[in-house]
């Protein structure tokens, strides 16, 4: 087990890399001058040309390519992300600011999908041709067609505006201590920005589900005479999840895509939030930190469902 | 034992059962006959309703001077914010500009953009995915490198990175969406070039001495078609969503041209999505079914195609 | 009929019909037989002829679109007859008789045990709703079992998951889960087409040994006369859904009967015959389900078929165990010479 992932530990890294390299290489062909992300906006102000030139030279600008990665890629990796070129903040400052909020509206999120979409999914299998699936099956069309942020539009203007039962937007309000507080805030859009996902998992944990009972162990389970909550759960559900679990991994992208938009609408304080304005504003640095930040997750993400699934199955698991 | 016996009943299935015996027996039952493939596309019901839905938008946007006498741009001053009325039938925006005008014109760059995109990914993707499945080696590897990477990123956040590098403008955005739209269709055809390159008949024209390009393209290719199809439906199907949301933020086709999305983008300020419902509502139904009816297109032929499946 | 002490299972005129796009097949249309404690009841034909389904249908395992037409399936159990044929498809009573009194393996042991379980687990599976073996006590069953079955270092093996075992060894372990409980009837479908020629020796040995020690009735479904000359007591061949023939195993292998069932056994080639014997392929090929000819549905594959198969022949006993549906047996059969 562990041999198998120090494997997939190795081949990540030789990606990760590239990535950077060619985030660096965004970076460096972007308009702006690269000594203003890599010093604090306030040093950069008291300085005098002859010093800037000193700094440059301190900062390995005037080095090679391959050598000024190397240095932007080292700091990267002592946490220090450079500045903002539109704020003058530290990336690292914005980064922990919002992080706490997309991460609290994205695991809310994964974690209503993935259960009402298997849930849902394993219903409408197990009732295929019912006039239940075949509603569930155009539900779940129609939350897959429909753009969240209409979703989001729509729910604001039913649940915020006119019955006014919850928040329109924000995040945080002064007097605001635990989650509890914020909790009404959250609701919202976690709900709408699961919709897309819980649609998809659930077409994928119908197909799934469909799948592991037409298998011939299926019939050899009920040929044991044991009950059908057995037979469904424990020898079908559970090879069908294997796969539900990996699409979770691979829904991870549109989730973090979904959530660029979904905080836009509701106003929440979140990387995504922060992406849109670093676009509109063309501060560079910002947004190839942050996309770059969103690459390994993924990456890390897709490892980690990859150890999943190898805990899952154990075909995986044993290497054979 | 045989005292608490619990006997099977009739169910929904039973009565269905015996209505097809009866035909079965009254010698009426038939298959069907004619291609397998039009039989079972024809029997989806939604794919059906997908396609009279996407036919009588792409027919409306196309026809718009027909359907509308307004000019989507034409700004009236003395005609703003006005609710649906028989003369507006989508009422107007806060220029005065008709949104049913709006909505249709809207629907041709946004269709192009969704659609053209789809075809663009898919030839890149076709080209690349078939002629390095086939051939293998160090180019295969490397294509496949470079697509990794491309989805390593999530969609929405490489395709704003461009768009920032890149600036906004309509044909920078196909070309985003066709650079970043790639990957998925390329793995499905190398995948299915791996498995073909196996089979008899790819060997006996290697035999021939058929040239490779030649084989790979002219002789498998038509047996990846099925899978391409569907992958191009839903593709379009993602490309409009991530047009309608680019162009909500502000960030996709400028504002000067009439998308779906251009249009929805004042619903961002709250007073318009509370008292102006006609700006909004409307145009996102518009999508919501034009992307429901691709998406039924797509599920469709997916079935279809997939010989695996019975029904 | 025979008397039904020694009978565990009496089939009777059972029809089973599959409903699949807007079609009704008559897979099974009306076969009656009987499984004997004690005995091997072998059930021949080509692919498609409905061998499989007649298992299928025994333990209630149909697929969604199908169902017993007409016809009765008793089970004569030690408390009286129970109509399997009436019973809830996966109710209570089918549950209580499927793995405790019938048991089944099937044919390809490569996918029909689950992945993700280890052997064991789905052994003990089977224990614990039918036997009242606590957790402990079940888990040396399972090992014993796998034993039994001539798997070595079962201790250790029982906790493996399936993927570690090879095709032979899976069968095996299939039959210790069918004989878990000591059923009364197991019904094996095809259970060596997926293994090789030597394990396919082994597994049959098997089989024979549970049927002498245990008097378990067993139903075994094959297409290859071979191993019905070995292992079987009674014979029934099936040919488009009919029992075109049945009888012990002599009078069927001796006396053929049927115009189909001596076209099957001269298809197998015979062991020190040599190269030049004459091997007959059968001509053409099963007509199609839905487009079935009007009377016996040999005639058009036949030699001897006549204008009189055109309509369809009833079950004739030769002798009170020999049947056949033929218009012709009487010239075609070694009785009519005697």
């Amino acid at each position: 087990m562990l041999t198998y992932i120090i494997r997939r530990v190795l081949i990540l890294i030789p990606m990760a890399l590239v990535i950077c390299f060619l985030v660096y290489l965004g970076l460096e062909m972007t308009p702006g001058d690269a000594v203003s992300f890599m010093i604090s906006p306030d040093a950069l102000s008291s300085m005098d040309p002859a010093q800037l030139a000193e700094m440059r030279e301190a900062l390995g600008l005037g080095q090679p390519f391959i050598v000024r990665f190397w240095i932007w890629l080292s700091s990267l990796l002592q946490g220090n992300f450079g500045y903002s070129t539109s704020g003058g903040v530290p990336i690292g400052r914005i980064l922990s600011d919002r992080l706490p909020a997309t991460l609290e509206l994205s695991v809310a999120a994964l974690v209503l999908s993935t259960i009402l979409g298997s849930l849902l999914g394993v219903i409408s299998a197990l009732k295929r041709g019912s006039k239940t699936d075949s509603a569930l099956t155009v539900v779940g069309m129609l939350g897959v067609s429909v753009p969240e942020f209409f979703f989001g539009l729509v729910a604001i203007l039913i649940f915020g505006l006119n019955l006014g039962w919850l928040p329109v937007g924000g995040r945080m309000m002064p007097g605001y201590v635990t989650f509890w507080d914020r909790l009404p805030h959250l609701i919202m859009p976690a709900s709408v920005l699961s919709i897309m996902l819980t649609a998809g998992v659930m077409r994928y944990a119908r197909s799934s589900m469909l799948d592991a009972l037409s298998k011939d162990f299926i019939k050899t389970a009920r040929s044991k005479g044991i009950p059908e909550w057995r037979v469904n759960l424990l020898h079908g559900f559970r090879v069908a999840l294997t796969p539900v679990v990996v699409l979770i991994g691979f829904r991870l992208p549109v989730l973090l895509g979904g959530s660029v938009i979904i905080e836009q609408v509701f106003q929440w304080p979140g990387i995504g939030n922060e992406f849109i304005s670093a676009v509109r504003g063309q501060d560079y640095p910002v947004v190839m930190t942050i996309a770059l930040l969103s690459v390994m997750t993924v990456l890390v993400a897709s490892l980690i469902v990859d150890v999943l699934t190898a805990v899952i199955d154990p075909r995986v698991r044993l290497g054979d | 034992m045989t005292t608490n016996i619990k006997l099977a009943k009739r169910t929904r299935l039973d009565s269905q059962f015996d209505k097809i015996r009866a035909l079965e027996e009254a010698g009426l039952a038939r298959s069907a006959g004619g291609s397998r493939f039009f039989n079972k596309f024809k029997n989806n019901r939604l794919a059906l309703i997908g396609l009279i839905i996407f036919t009588i938008i792409v027919l409306a946007s196309i026809c718009a001077p027909l359907l509308t006498p307004y000019d989507p741009q034409k700004i009236d001053l003395r005609a703003i914010l006005q609710a649906p009325s028989w003369e507006h039938w989508f009422g107007t925006d806060r220029t005065g500009r008709d949104l049913f005008a709006r909505v249709l014109y809207g629907g041709r760059i946004s269709i192009l953009v969704g659609l053209g995109s789809a075809i663009l990914s898919a030839a890149l993707g076709v080209v690349i995915g078939v002629y390095t499945g086939y051939v293998g080696g160090w180019l295969d590897a490397l294509a496949m490198r470079v697509s990794e990477i491309f989805m390593a990123f999530p969609q929405i956040i490489l395709v704003l990175l461009l768009v920032s590098i890149l600036g906004q403008s309509l044909l920078n955005l196909i070309i985003i969406f066709t650079l970043t739209g790639w990957g998925g269709i390329y793995r499905l055809s190398r995948a299915r070039m791996l498995s073909l390159r196996e089979e008899e008949y790819v060997l006996a024209l290697r035999s021939f001495g058929l040239s490779r390009p030649l084989i790979a393209y002219k002789h498998m290719l038509p047996n990846a078609l099925g899978p391409i199809m569907v992958n191009i439906t839903l593709s379009t199907a993602a490309f409009i969503l991530q047009e309608a949301g680019l162009s909500f933020l502000g960030l996709g086709v400028p504002l000067s041209l009439p998308t779906w999305g251009n249009i929805l983008n004042v619903a961002q300020d709250l007073r318009v999505l509370q008292n102006n419902w006609w700006i909004w509502l409307p145009v996102g139904t518009v999508i919501s079914l034009f992307v429901l009816s691709v998406n039924f297109i797509g599920d469709g032929l997916r079935d279809a195609t997939d010989p695996t499946q019975q029904g | 009929m025979t008397d039904t002490q020694d009978v565990a299972i009496s089939v009777r005129d059972l029809k089973t019909f599959f409903y699949t796009n807007n079609r009704c097949n008559r897979a099974i249309n009306g076969v009656s037989f009987d499984i004997k404690k004690g005995k091997t009841l072998c059930i021949v034909g080509e692919s498609g002829c409905g061998k499989s389904v007649t298992a299928a249908t025994i333990m209630q395992l149909l697929p969604r679109l199908s169902r017993i037409e007409e016809g009765e399936i008793i089970y004569h159990s030690e408390d009286g007859d129970i109509p399997l044929h009436a019973l809830e498809r996966n109710g209570r009573d089918m549950r209580r008789i499927r793995g405790s009194e019938i048991a089944m393996i099937f044919q390809d042991p490569m996918t029909a045990l689950n992945p993700v379980y280890s052997v064991g687990f789905q052994i003990k599976e089977s224990l614990k709703y039918h036997t009242n073996l606590g957790r402990k006590k079940a888990h040396e069953k399972a090992v014993d079992l796998l034993r039994e079955m001539g798997i070595s270092m079962p201790e250790k093996r029982v906790n493996d998951f399936p993927h570690r075992y090879s095709g032979g060894m899976r069968q095996r372990a299939m039959i210790a889960m069918a004989m878990s409980c000591s059923p009364k009837v197991l019904i094996a479908d095809e259970p060596t087409t997926a293994l090789d020629v030597t394990i396919q020796a082994q597994i049959f040995e098997l089989m024979d040994k549970l049927k002498r020690e245990h008097g378990t009735g067993i139903m075994l479904i094959t297409h290859d006369m071979g191993v019905v000359a070995e292992l079987a007591d009674d014979v029934a061949v099936m040919y488009m859904g009919n029992i075109v023939e049945a009888g012990t195993v002599d009078e069927v292998l001796r006396n053929p009967a049927h115009p189909y069932t001596r076209a099957l056994l001269a298809s197998v080639p015979v062991l020190g015959k040599g190269k030049n014997q004459d091997i007959q392929a059968i001509r053409g090929s099963t007509p199609d389900p839905y487009d079935r000819p009007k009377g016996c549905q040999f005639a058009a594959r036949c030699d001897f078929a006549t204008a009189q198969c055109e309509a369809m022949p009833a079950e004739t006993h030769i002798t009170p165990t020999h049947r056949v549906m033929c218009w012709r047996y009487k010239e075609l059969s070694g009785h009519a010479a005697e």
